[in-house]
C-alpha cells in the first residue's frame, strides 16, 4: 500500500508542471473568452518559442549544477552578427574580395559564434575554477559590449523577406519559430535520454566527485554543455532578429531570468542532477500563458512582474520540499 | 559540410559590390529638398485645427484615418494643422496661445525644445520602406527639427508678442487613446502675423 502511494506521489510530482499549466489555462478560460482560441494559442507559442530555445540550453547547464547568465547577451550578439553578415558580408579590400552570406550562412555563423562564446564560458569555469555565476556574469557584460561595438549602438534593419520568414512565417499553419523550438527541444531530449553525454550531464549534476571518480571528463562535458547553451541562445537570437526584422543592440536583456524561471518552474533542481527538458518546456509555456493571460485580463505590467516573481518563488519552494522528501 | 558551406556563402569582387550599392544617406540634403518642395505643398494643404478637432470628436476612426499619419504602430498619430490664434504669454521655451474657434482652446507653440518625430511623421511624406535603417530615418527628423530651431523660430520670435493675432501652420501629436486638444503642443513651421 505504501509502495503504491509512493509511486502515485512520484507520478503526480513528475506531472506537476503539466497539472499547473492545465489549471492555469482553465482559470484563464473562465476569466476571459479571448484566451482559449486557436489564434491566441499560436500567439502564445510564437512568443514562447525564443524562451523555449534559451531555456532548453539553460536546462542542460542547470542539470550540471551550473548557471548561465550570459544567454541574453549572447542572443543579442548572435542576432547582430547574423544581421550584420547578411547585410554587409565580409569585405577584404586587400584582395578586392567580398564574402556574402546567405540566410543559411548567417544562421550557421550565428550558431558558431554562440557555441564559441558558450564554450569560452565552459573553459573559464573548468580551467580557472571560476564559479559559473561569476564567469557567465562576466560574459553577459562582454557579449553586450561586443554587441554595442559591432552595431555601433544602432539597430541593423531591413534584412529581407527570406530572413523574415524565420521569425514571422508559418509552415502547415504553425509559426516557424514554434517548429524551430520543437526541433531544439527534440535534439535536447535525445541528448539527455539517448546519449552518453546526457547520462554524464545528470551524473555530474548529481554528484560531481562520484562522476569524476567514475572516469567522466568533467571539463569536456561542461564545455560542451555551455557551448550547446550558447548555440541555443544564438537560435533564439536569430528568431528575435528575424521577428523584428532588425538586430537591436539591447535585445535579450533579462531573457536569462525568464529562461531560469522556466527551468525552475519546470521542476529542474538548481542543485543539478534532477529535471527534464519537457519540464522546462512546460515551465516556459506556463510563463508565456501567464504573461498572455495577465495582458488579456488588463493587469498592469507592474503587477505582472509581481505575479511572475511569486510563481517562481512558489516553484522553488515546491522544488525544495520535493528534494527534502526524496 | 562542403554542401553546407557552398550554400552558406558566396564570393564576389569587392569593387563590383561597392559600385552596385547606393551611397551613404545624406539627411541634410534630403531634408533641404523635402523642405523646399513637397513639404511646402503639405503645409499649403494642412487641415484647419478646428475641423480636425471636430472630426476626431465626431468620428475618431474616420478623422484619424483621413487627417493623421504615423510611421510606427501605437496610439500616437501626427497631423499637419493650421489655424488662427491669439498670443497670450511668451515664455523662454514656448509661447502660450488661444486658438480661435467657436469654443476657443489653449495651445502651446514650441520655440526651444523641438525634438522627436512629430514634424517628420505629420508630413506624411516619409515611406518607411525607402529607408534601409532607422538611423537614416531618425536623421531626417533631426534635420527637420534643426531647420525649425535654426530657421523658423528665430524668424517668428518677433511676431510672437502678447496680444498679437497670428496665423500658424505646424505639426501636432495626438494620442488616440487619450484625445485632448487643450494645451496641445505645436511644432511651428509657418507663422504669419495678422494683427
Amino acid at each position: 500500500m505504501i509502495a503504491i502511494n509512493n509511486s502515485y506521489k512520484q507520478r503526480i510530482k513528475s506531472l506537476q508542471s503539466l497539472i499547473a499549466l492545465v489549471l492555469l489555462c482553465l482559470v484563464l478560460t473562465v476569466l476571459t473568452d479571448k484566451f482559449f482560441t486557436a489564434d491566441n494559442g499560436l500567439n502564445v507559442l510564437r512568443q514562447t518559442a525564443v524562451n523555449i530555445c534559451i531555456a532548453t540550453g539553460m536546462t542542460l547547464v542547470v542539470l550540471t549544477a551550473g548557471i548561465d547568465l550570459s544567454v541574453g547577451s549572447i542572443l543579442a550578439l548572435c542576432g547582430a552578427v547574423a544581421a550584420g553578415l547578411l547585410k554587409n558580408g565580409i569585405a577584404i579590400p586587400a584582395v578586392d574580395t567580398y564574402i556574402g552570406f546567405t540566410v543559411l550562412g548567417v544562421v550557421l555563423a550565428a550558431m558558431i559564434v554562440g557555441a564559441l562564446l558558450g564554450w569560452f564560458n565552459g573553459l573559464v569555469i573548468t580551467r580557472f575554477n571560476v564559479p559559473p555565476f561569476v564567469a557567465t556574469l562576466a560574459m553577459l557584460t562582454i557579449a553586450r559590449g561586443f554587441t554595442m561595438l559591432y552595431t555601433k549602438g544602432q539597430p541593423i534593419s531591413n534584412l529581407g523577406p527570406q530572413f523574415a520568414f524565420i521569425g514571422a512565417g508559418s509552415f502547415l499553419g504553425v509559426p516557424v519559430p514554434v517548429w524551430i523550438a520543437a526541433v531544439v527541444v527534440l535534439i535536447a531530449v535525445c541528448i539527455t535520454r539517448q546519449t552518453r553525454l546526457g547520462r554524464y550531464i545528470y551524473a555530474i549534476g548529481g554528484n560531481e566527485t562520484a562522476a569524476r571518480f567514475s572516469g567522466i571528463r568533467i571539463s569536456n562535458i561542461k564545455m560542451i554543455v555551455y557551448a550547446l547553451a550558447g548555440a541555443m541562445a544564438a537560435i533564439g537570437g536569430i528568431i528575435v532578429t528575424s521577428r523584428l526584422d532588425s538586430a537591436q543592440p539591447n535585445a535579450g536583456t533579462s531573457y536569462e531570468l525568464d529562461a531560469i524561471a522556466a527551468v525552475v518552474i519546470g521542476g529542474t533542481s538548481l542543485s543539478g542532477g534532477r529535471g527534464s527538458i519537457w519540464g522546462t518546456v512546460m515551465g516556459a509555456i506556463i510563463i508565456g500563458v501567464l504573461n498572455n493571460g495577465l495582458v488579456l485580463l488588463n493587469v498592469s505590467p507592474f503587477w505582472q512582474q509581481v505575479v511572475k516573481g511569486c510563481v517562481i518563488l512558489l516553484a522553488v519552494i515546491i522544488d525544495k520540499a520535493n528534494a527534502k522528501q526524496d | 559540410m562542403v554542401l553546407l558551406g557552398y550554400n552558406a556563402v558566396y564570393i564576389r569582387k569587392l569593387s563590383d559590390v561597392v559600385n552596385s550599392r547606393p551611397g551613404k544617406f545624406d539627411a541634410k540634403s534630403y531634408v533641404q529638398k523635402l523642405w523646399a518642395g513637397r513639404l511646402q505643398e503639405k503645409l499649403d494643404s494642412a487641415i484647419d485645427v478646428n475641423t480636425l478637432k471636430e472630426s476626431l470628436q465626431t468620428d475618431p476612426a474616420d478623422g484619424f484615418g483621413k487627417y493623421t499619419h504615423a510611421l510606427a504602430i501605437g496610439n500616437y498619430r501626427y497631423a499637419m494643422v493650421k489655424g488662427i490664434a491669439m498670443v497670450d504669454v511668451v515664455k523662454e521655451d514656448e509661447v502660450l496661445v488661444t486658438i480661435q474657434s467657436a469654443q476657443p482652446f489653449k495651445a502651446v507653440v514650441l520655440t526651444e525644445f523641438v525634438y522627436g518625430n512629430t514634424l517628420r511623421d505629420a508630413s506624411g511624406l516619409i515611406d518607411l520602406q525607402a529607408f534601409p535603417n532607422t538611423g537614416d530615418l531618425n536623421g531626417v527628423s533631426g534635420e527637420l527639427n534643426k531647420k525649425v530651431r535654426q530657421e523658423v523660430i528665430p524668424a517668428l520670435k518677433s511676431m510672437l508678442k502678447p496680444g498679437n493675432k497670428i496665423e500658424f501652420t505646424g505639426a501636432v501629436e495626438l494620442n488616440k487613446a487619450h484625445l485632448r486638444f487643450d494645451d496641445i503642443e505645436i511644432v511651428p513651421v509657418r507663422i504669419k502675423r495678422i494683427s
